[in-house]
């Protein structure tokens, strides 16, 4: 016979839940309870929880909100979890059931009705025209993302710089959201949107596709709807994969570091490729105090900088920080919403300059042809 | 908890550091043990004058008061059993002096063990004691239980550090015990009576430590026992050559069986593993150690010794014993990690007397533990949906500790009684003892507000 089980997290991940022993371990690392000290909002505050929701001694109600949507999805917790609990994934789950029952977070109601009308995430209505003809026959298609086309558009110009320099035969498309954050924050990935991307990534007979976003990176790779990009037989690379084997021929002489993106690092274990490209350029490279699968979360991710602006800032500044602690003068990072986040957080002392990896190359480059 | 005194809780700690939300209430209901039990309430404070303030407030009101650091414990000690008030220290955490001409650190109870290391690294210091939670534990919760760690054979525990303390009582008075001074018998030892006290007696706001210079090299071997009573025999052997080892731990066959079947680490599956280290300041001095405790497991038949010349070598005989916990933790979706000691020479009467109670209750005990001073951990892998599973586990538990007591143990070596084995109290103290034990509990605080239902008081 089997439970009466109520909830969708509790058919898939029952048993991970109560097998959460409170250790208390994810204490150590959470970057919210290193902000807050507030154990309610910790990994296994939140198992705590759900263990209750379970036993019917809770309900998945508005009460809920404020530890179930705060939690960045930095994977850090179930990392260094002696009992191997999937957190990200159950906190996920969970959420769809607080948005099946009424109880969603207000920040993604919103987000899920733009992402209907306007096709990205802000709900913007003109897209950036990057300067580049869209849609044609080639090579690579280079997708951007949500933050890259409407945030860090700047960011953006200077890839694309460095793609032409390096003479890469890429095209852009009219692309839509990935919606693959949707997963994260209480809604399903959204079939049409997938269908556009796959449609117009196909159409430009594009071997390659490269992602500037380790988000985007992630769903096109591991969603099960984006498996009509993969039987095509379309390989999906970051940009950091994709760099590692060029020889840029410049070098700054600045100390620099690096920031692993969560979604990069820790969901996908990609920690060395951009360090072989920056050790190349910048010779002054040094590791923060928490690097590759310890290093602290920028506070952006799990839709906690659109729900929990402040405490999403905040935990980007106890990233720079450490960037502070061993004086660098550049910090590089490999996802736009990571950098976004960060170059919002420095405070005007604060010298350092933020940047991708690609971004800064591109701007070596210049130096380079202005000096000739 | 009525309005009013939720009222006046925030006016002390300010509305920011008094909770009442369900999410906080649920997240403190539970430490790392099974015991479960909601507050009303809980406060993060912040200063000495904040607690002593809360404390004056419980005892007229009389709510019952848990304080808590990291909530790390395996024995209930930071549930609130009797509901009332969770006060949350971690947020008193700085480290307020390190004063290496003293060999002295001050501290905030909320200061997690590693971030002491941390901070006296740099000094070539360290504060011993190296519980296995020490990235997340409190140093106020290490005073609170006095724990120990795999070094305790040479640098022993929690209470042989603590010189001094600052500790506000249930009536709200703050007392001064102990000195900064290596030796003191200035009255009676009021500083030893709190470590260990579980936050049944007062609640400790400010810790002096003695630190300890740390030895810059190590040295470490592993051994393989066919026999359980040959590595029994061995560390016997070892704890009176004159050789003290920073740690000599045991894993026994049944944690080799359960890694070997969750891991691909393919580890021997002899009776026992034995990973001994040395410290030192020099290479001769760790060398010379190691070598005697190699000789003593060879002479009682070891089967194979392996010997690490570098530290990231050391890390691969550590293996085996770092990862049961793990291991453990995977099995099924309960765990209790029990705690006992016996005298040293009765390691492996206890080891067989584990695997005998396992078999019996049909449970599977893996066991690894510090065998250098006799504190062995059993760990109970059940299912905890499972009522039978539960039944047999809690008679397992309680021959367990029969057979300790029997052994001249005692019912927790660095764990703490708590919840967990307050049932079993007067197994192991006299009515004597027992009585003494309740008159000091009532001399400090005679309303029964401090942690109460703890320690079988």
């Amino acid at each position: 016979m089997g439970l009466k089980m109520k909830y969708g997290f509790e058919r898939k991940f029952r048993d991970q839940v109560l097998r959460c022993s409170s250790c208390g371990f994810c204490q150590a690392v959470c970057p919210i309870f290193g902000l807050t000290f507030r154990p309610a909002l910790n990994a296994r505050g939140k198992m705590l929880v759900l263990q209750e929701v379970m036993d019917g001694d809770a309900e998945l109600n508005q009460e809920l909100i404020e530890t179930l949507f705060q939690c960045t999805t930095c994977a850090n917790c179930s990392t260094n979890c002696p009992s191997g609990v999937s957190v990200p994934d159950i906190i996920k789950e969970a959420r769809k059931d607080m948005v099946a029952a009424g109880v969603g977070h207000p920040a993604f109601i919103g987000m899920n009705e733009a992402l209907k009308m306007r096709h990205n995430i802000y709900g913007e209505e003109e897209p950036e025209d990057f300067e580049r003809e869209r849609n044609r026959k080639a090579d690579y298609v280079y997708f951007i993302g949500c933050v890259g086309s409407f945030r860090e558009n700047e960011t953006t110009m200077e890839t694309l710089d460095l793609l032409d320099r390096l003479k890469v035969d890429y095209t852009l498309i009219d692309e839509v959201c990935c919606s693959g954050v949707l997963e994260d924050v209480g809604y399903r990935i959204n079939r049409e949107l997938i269908n556009r991307n796959i449609e117009m990534i196909l159409s430009t007979g594009a071997g390659k596709v490269i992602t500037g976003c380790p988000y985007c990176f992630r769903t096109f790779n591991d969603d099960r709807f984006y498996k009509g990009l993969r039987d095509a037989g379309v390989k999906v690379l970051h940009i950091s994969q994709f760099l590692k084997d060029f020889d840029f021929e410049v070098i700054s002489d600045k100390v620099v570091t690096y920031h692993d993106p969560c979604d990069l690092g820790r969901h996908c274990g990609i920690y060395d490729e951009p360090r072989e490209t920056i050790t190349k350029i910048a010779p002054n490279f040094v590791e923060m105090s928490h690097t590759r699968a310890d290093a602290l979360c920028c506070g952006a991710g799990g839709g906690v900088r659109g729900a929990y602006p402040a405490n999403s800032i905040a935990m980007a500044r106890r990233r720079l920080d450490e960037v502070e602690q061993i004086g660098a003068q550049v910090v590089l990072t490999e996802c736009n919403s990571c950098l976004h986040n960060l170059a919002n957080a420095k405070l005007r002392s604060q010298k350092f300059s933020i940047y991708t990896t690609a971004q800064f190359i591109n701007m070596l480059m210049m130096t380079e042809i202005d000096k000739e | 908890m009525d309005e009013k005194i939720k009222r006046e809780l925030m006016e002390i700690v300010g509305e920011d550091c008094f909770t009442d939300r369900l999410i906080d209430l649920i997240s403190y209901s539970k430490d790392a043990s099974e015991h479960k039990r909601r507050p009303e309430a809980a406060v993060w404070a912040t200063t000495t004058e904040e607690v002593s303030a809360i404390l004056k407030l419980a005892n007229q009101e009389m709510f019952p008061v848990t304080a808590r650091g990291a909530g790390t414990s395996l024995a209930g000690l930071a549930v609130p059993e009797h509901g009332g008030l969770v006060l949350d220290l971690g947020r008193m955490n700085k480290i307020i002096e390190i004063n290496i001409e003293d060999r002295l650190a001050v501290v905030q109870p909320g200061v997690v063990y590693t971030d002491l290391e941390k901070a006296l690294a740099p000094h070539g210091f360290f504060f011993p004691p190296d519980p296995a939670s020490g990235k997340v534990c409190t140093l106020g919760g290490n005073v609170a239980t006095n724990a120990g760690g795999i070094k305790g054979a040479k640098y022993g525990t929690t209470k042989d550090y603590v010189l001094a303390l600052e500790v506000v009582l249930p009536d709200g008075r703050v007392l001064h015990t102990g000195s900064k001074c290596m030796k003191s018998v200035s009255g009676y030892d009021l500083t030893k009576l709190f470590v260990g006290s579980e936050g049944t007696l007062g609640v400790v706001t400010e810790i002096t430590l003695k630190i300890n210079p740390r030895p810059a090299l190590t040295a470490t071997a592993m051994a393989t026992f066919q026999d359980l009573e040959d590595a029994g025999r061995a560390v016997s052997e070892i704890m009176y050559s004159g050789i003290v080892p920073s740690a000599l731990e045991v894993v026994d066959q049944q944690t080799l069986i359960a890694i070997n079947q969750n891991t691909d680490l393919d580890l021997p599956e002899v009776e026992a593993i034995l990973v001994a280290e040395a410290d030192g300041h020099t290479k001769e001095e760790t060398e010379y150690q190691l070598s005697k405790i190699i000789d003593i497991f060879k002479k009682n038949r070891a089967g194979s010794v392996t010997r690490a010349e570098k530290p990231e070598d050391a890390e691969a005989l550590w293996t085996a014993r770092k990862s049961a916990y793990a291991v453990a933790s995977r099995i099924n979706n309960n765990l209790f990690v029990e705690d006992l000691s016996v005298p040293m020479s009765k390691v492996p009467d206890m080891l067989r007397a584990i695997f005998d109670i396992a078999k019996k209750y049909d449970l599977k005990m893996p066991t690894v533990g510090h065998a250098g001073d006799g504190n062995l951990h059993p760990s109970i892998s059940i299912d905890g949906t499972n009522p039978d599973e539960i039944k047999r586990m809690q008679e397992a538990s309680t021959e367990l500790f029969k057979k300790v007591i029997g052994f001249g143990g005692t019912l927790t070596g660095e764990h703490g009684i708590g919840l967990a084995k307050a049932r079993f109290m007067e197994m192991e103290h006299d009515h004597v003892a027992m009585d003494v034990m309740r008159s000091i509990k009532r001399t400090f605080d005679p309303n029964n507000i401090l942690n109460p239902g703890k320690m079988g008081l």
